[in-house]
């Protein structure tokens, strides 16, 4: 055996070796990570961000803007539920009024108004302003829309959320 | 190789223990997607059946001594 063998008893070949009972204990706490975080799914009362309020949690109506004040085509962004519940008000080319959550259903980022649809920057997804369909990119669910009205004061009004279009409304109903 | 003493892990454990593991990453995407659209119904049984697979996995990767252990 080489006197550096004596030195460095170590096999370094064995050091890095898993065995099949630690990766199947590795896999274990992975698959109890997974419980852990269904249990603070269930557990949570905050509704994660993109997801609807729950019934009975909606804040008082929200008054935005006036309508003279953004013209067609154009945006406005503003805070609903709290500081961190980011949503965007569209006055489309069309002159109809739409506002949304303004975070992406793939990964949360913000979506912005290009005039014609609603983008997300980060992986190049897009949506399309009458229903917020998805029509570009990874996302694969519509945006959280929610319920407008205009007073005849002229001012927008922000009533609540509407329940996502093409899914089963018996969760989503409040 | 197994350390004197340890048990070996069957590969029939192995591959129940992998099954779970894509079970619960199924499991847990689904439940994701079903709160994000704000239907928070499935979130009592989906954490009871994550928990039971759970065990299963535990128990199968921490039992001291399989049935076919050996030295």
């Amino acid at each position: 055996m080489p006197g550096w063998k004596d030195l460095f008893p170590v096999d370094l070949a064995d050091e890095g070796r898993l065995s099949r009972r630690e990766f199947a204990r590795f896999l274990a706490v992975v698959s109890a990570g997974f419980t852990v975080g269904i249990g603070w799914l269930w557990t949570r009362r905050r509704p994660l961000d993109g997801a609807p309020a729950a019934p009975g949690t909606r804040p008082e109506a929200l008054k935005v803007c006036r309508v003279a004040d953004l013209a067609p085509g154009n945006s406005f962004l503003f805070t609903y539920r709290d500081d961190r519940d980011r949503c965007i008000l569209i006055h489309t080319p069309q002159g109809e009024w739409r506002a949304y959550r303004q975070t992406c259903t793939h990964l949360g980022c913000a979506v912005r108004w290009d005039g014609r649809r609603l983008e997300c920057p980060c992986h190049n997804g897009a949506f399309e302003v009458e229903q917020g369909f998805p029509i570009q990119g990874p996302p694969t669910r519509p945006l959280s829309r929610l319920d407008l009205e205009i007073d005849p004061d002229g001012w927008v009004w922000i009533r609540g959320d509407l329940p996502k279009p093409g899914i089963a409304q018996e969760g989503a109903q409040s | 190789m197994s350390a004197p003493g340890k048990s070996q892990l069957t590969g029939a454990a192995m591959a129940v223990i992998l099954l779970i593991v894509l079970v619960q990453v199924y499991l847990f995407e689904t439940v994701l997607g079903a709160v994000l659209d704000g239907q928070r119904l499935a979130l009592p049984g989906a954490f009871g059946v994550s928990l039971a697979l759970t065990a299963a996995a535990l128990f199968l990767a921490f039992k001291v001594r399989g049935r076919s252990g050996r030295g």
